[in-house]
């Protein structure tokens, strides 16, 4: 029933993302593994339990606990999960938003048949990635003499995979019913990404301990399957709610019109629509919209700002601050039993405090993912996607330069920036008053402007890569990678005093290592970050002048 | 501003590696002429378009459009054309009108009651998003942007793709008027029927390489012409063999069908000699008939 020709495309066109995650994942897990067999493991005997429960670090941690724990459990999983997510919201929705669904369906071939390729090629992918990393599993303990008797590598894998389809079929599922591929990625991500942090956080709430088990990423790490091997009974869990994620896709795909090659609506087009509010939205969406190229370009991604914005400043901001007042008694006493050498793990956090808390939950990694979110979308849509969509030929034939594109596109992506940084910063200071935490405000702003600042050099290095290829997807995976693996080397690099001092390579370092949370505004790191941005842009606009743009996606 | 050659490029070459797009293309367009730029898919049409505007940058040879070189003064030269390119493209959660503001606020404003008499005459919606018209609709907002500064150069790379039959008559008038104005129209092709009603000369291009460039009245009379004869006595065939530019003869007891392109009174007066005459009917071969011709004659290198 399988259409081998759509199974095959789909395939032949996902292949590659999957491989160089995996592959890139592998390379960090080699690295991190090789860091912590070098280094004196006798620090993570004395952690506490509420803190190893949250870092997702076993009991009797060894080196190759940690390592699994710290590559596979977070962003392996992450990038594993996100990738089937990409294609299950591609599948059906993808099709559809390119108007190439119709064409395809003019095939003699059912809508079923071709949403059973479709998820024959999701599941293939995703098992592939997960053999990879099975193998780099396996194959990285014995290069490097680490000891793995008693772990059951092939248990978590099995684990990361079934719950890596989940989000892939959950995507299906809302693209399926929708039609609409962000609404179907943006739902299974922010499901992804709650179920994450809600997981690491509630079994730390007393009263709450049993509340993870709502979501999807308890049945990964819950039962510890690297320890303890297979729970059948969390897999069932994942393996049901993906038939019955299946079927509900099934159903929508069958049940609905297909759309034809359609647009997006905003929020301005319904207040456009609206009677009571066209005159203004009118204004809002049409002439102001249109009247700049940085007014369009930030025009374009407000449901990714407003989502990422609203998640950092409610999420990671505003409910932290009373969250710590209740778990404090789990972390109080903390500072003195924590390893030096394990706080720069996270950026030199100190659990017992709330600038600690702050900076290992909402600082550490949240917030530069959430600012990179909204910069490298921009700035690796920002000149590839004209040209990708082939719209930078119109664009180009009115008297304006290359390099005023740029600089416009730069504009854009710094207020976008700038407004997550902000909503980063609102949240964590109105956290902070609630749960009466009493941080400093100008500790507070100096950090969220760090990360802005961060956020900002990726941005404008996914625009630098754009404006040399003119290809969105060079730009999106060769930033995501190059920042993967700067941010590991610069959390990985202080464990071993030989190398400590290659941190300073990393951008990241110029963001948490002066430790502006309790410190305030490191100036001078501002100024690396920034001339780091500004050079970024400058070679952006030379790589963008000097090129032939292309002609077609 | 019509002392200045419209368009001209010298020995203009554009590779790909070993692909060569464009071989020295050697062009020169008057201002106020309706230029059609023939050839089939493939032929270096949208290279050539696109390296002129400096979207790409040739191998070897220039461009200067109004007199301004394309790559040193392209902004300068941006305020004077107006451009549709081939497989048109546009921003589709834009409506027309957001989109009509956009480049106008890129070229510091447009005449809006222009704007709404082209749309008028256009039949076009600007008020609905593009990205929900259809290509022909959509196609149109494309021909309104390029129209709406009145430019000097209008540069249009298959402009009349999707557009109906009375659209393009609007179309093909629009042109005239610009042209009738003292503006230049640059029109790449390869609907010849278009061509030949709105052009006054026309390029012919293969492979990269300009073959031909001649007025479309001078490739008429080049032209092959259908020539139907009628005679008061059946006639023999042998007659027309000795006759220069004759082909395709067919004897019909009286009446008699060939593909002439040699000279009328030759054919006539070696006919009349020897029979009566009774009617006769030529059809001018359109250009795609010569189209064809050249392509089937010229032997260009690949």
């Amino acid at each position: 029933m399988t259409l081998s020709n759509v199974f095959t495309k789909t395939t032949r066109d996902r292949w590659k993302g999957v491989a160089i995650g995996s592959l890139t994942l592998s390379v960090l897990f080699l690295f991190g593994m090789s860091v912590y067999r070098d280094i004196d493991l006798a620090v993570y005997t004395n952690l506490p339990d509420a803190f190893r429960s949250m870092m997702n670090i076993p009991k009797d941690a060894d080196v190759a606990s940690l390592a699994y724990g710290a590559i596979y459990g977070s962003y392996g999983a992450m990038t594993m999960a996100g990738l089937a997510l990409a294609m299950g919201a591609a599948s059906i929705a993808g099709e559809e938003r390119k108007g190439t669904l119709g064409l395809l369906l003019g095939n003699p071939r059912s809508r079923t048949e071709v949403l059973a390729s479709k998820t024959a090629s999701m599941v293939l992918l995703t098992g592939l990635g997960v053999l990879l990393l099975w193998a780099a599993g396996i194959v990285v303990p014995a290069m490097l003499d680490v000891s793995i008797t008693g772990m059951h590598v092939g248990a978590m894998i099995f684990h990361l995979f079934a719950m890596s389809l989940f989000f892939g079929f959950l995507a299906m599922a809302v693209g399926a019913w929708t039609g609409s591929p962000s609404v179907a990625s943006g739902v299974a991500a922010g499901v992804m990404f709650i179920s994450f942090v809600a997981v690491g956080l509630l079994p730390l709430v007393e009263g709450f301990e049993n509340a993870a088990k709502a979501f999807p990423w308890y049945y990964f790490t819950g039962s510890q399957p690297v320890n303890n091997g297979v729970d059948w009974g969390h897999i069932g869990v994942l393996f049901t709610s993906n038939a019955l994620l299946m079927v509900v896709a099934l159903v929508g795909v069958n049940r609905r019109d297909i759309k034809g090659q359609t647009v997006g609506v905003t929020l301005v087009d319904r207040l456009r629509g609206n009677p009571m509010t066209r005159k203004l939205a009118d204004r809002l969406a049409g002439s102001t919209r249109v009247s700049r190229i940085w007014i369009k370009t930030a025009s374009e991604h407000q449901g990714l700002l407003l989502v990422t914005a609203a998640v950092m400043f409610l999420f990671m901001g505003v409910m932290l601050g009373p969250m710590y007042t209740l778990i404090n008694e789990a972390l109080s006493g903390l500072t003195d039993q924590f390893p030096e050498a394990l706080l720069a793990l996270f950026g030199g956090g100190d659990m017992g405090t709330p600038e600690g808390w702050y900076q290992i939950e909402t600082f550490g990694m949240m917030a530069p993912i959430a600012v990179m979110v909204v910069t490298v979308a921009i700035g690796a849509g920002a000149l590839a996607g004209e040209e990708e969509r082939r719209t930078i030929g119109l664009l180009l034939a009115n008297p304006v330069r290359r390099s005023t594109i740029v600089l416009h596109k730069t504009v854009a992506m710094t207020l976008y920036g700038v407004a997550v940084g902000a909503a980063t910063f609102a949240g964590v200071a109105i956290g902070s008053m609630l749960g009466g935490l009493g941080m400093d405000m100008g500790n507070i702003a100096a950090t969220s402007l760090l990360v802005t600042l961060v956020g900002l050099v990726f941005g404008a290095l996914a625009l630098g890569l754009g404006a040399a290829t003119g290809r969105i997807r060079v730009a999106v995976f060769g930033t995501v990678g190059i920042a993967l693996v700067l941010y590991v080397l610069n959390a990985f690099l202080p464990f071993n005093d030989t190398l400590a001092g290659y941190a300073k390579w990393s951008p990241f370092y110029y963001y948490l290592s002066s430790d502006p949370l309790n410190n305030g505004m490191h100036w001078g790191h501002g100024a690396v970050l920034t001339a780091l941005t500004v050079g970024l842009v400058l070679s952006a606009v030379v790589l963008f002048e000097r090129r032939d743009l292309r002609q077609s996606g | 501003m019509t002392d200045r050659i419209a368009i001209r490029t010298e020995g203009l070459t554009k590779h790909y590696g070993d692909i060569h797009a464009l071989v020295d293309l050697d062009l020169e367009i008057r201002p106020g002429e309706i230029f059609g730029f023939l050839g089939p898919n493939g032929a270096g049409k949208t290279t050539m378009i696109r390296t002129i505007l400096d979207e790409i940058r040739p191998t070897s040879g220039s461009a200067s459009i109004l007199g301004m070189d394309s790559h040193e003064q392209s902004v300068e030269i941006r305020r004077f054309i107006g451009y549709v390119p081939g497989d048109l493209a546009m921003y589709p959660n834009l409506t027309g009108r957001d989109t009509i503001t956009y480049f106008a606020n890129l070229r510091g404003g447009v005449d809006w009651s222009w704007v709404d008499e082209l749309a008028d005459r256009l039949d076009a919606d600007l008020t609905r998003k593009v990205g929900d018209l259809s290509s022909g609709n959509r196609q149109k907002v494309g021909l309104i942007q390029a129209f709406m500064n009145k430019p000097e150069v209008l540069i249009m790379d298959e402009p009349s793709s999707g557009l109906d039959p009375l659209v393009q008559r609007e179309f093909q008038t629009m042109m005239r008027e610009a042209a009738a104005e003292g503006r230049t129209v640059f029109l790449s092709s390869h609907t010849l029927s278009e061509v030949q009603r709105v052009a006054g000369r026309v390029g012919i291009i293969r492979h990269g390489r300009l073959i031909a460039v001649e007025s479309v009245s001078d490739l008429r009379s080049k032209a092959i012409r259908k020539v139907d004869l009628y005679f008061d006595e059946p006639v023999e065939h042998a007659i027309f063999e000795s006759v220069p530019g004759v082909r395709d003869v067919a004897v019909e007891n009286h009446h008699v069908t060939l593909s002439f392109d040699g000279r009328m009174e030759t054919l006539l007066k070696i006919l009349t000699d020897r029979y009566h005459l009774l009617d006769i009917t030529t059809q001018e071969a359109d250009l795609e008939e010569i189209f064809l011709t050249y392509y089937r004659d010229e032997d260009v290198p690949a």
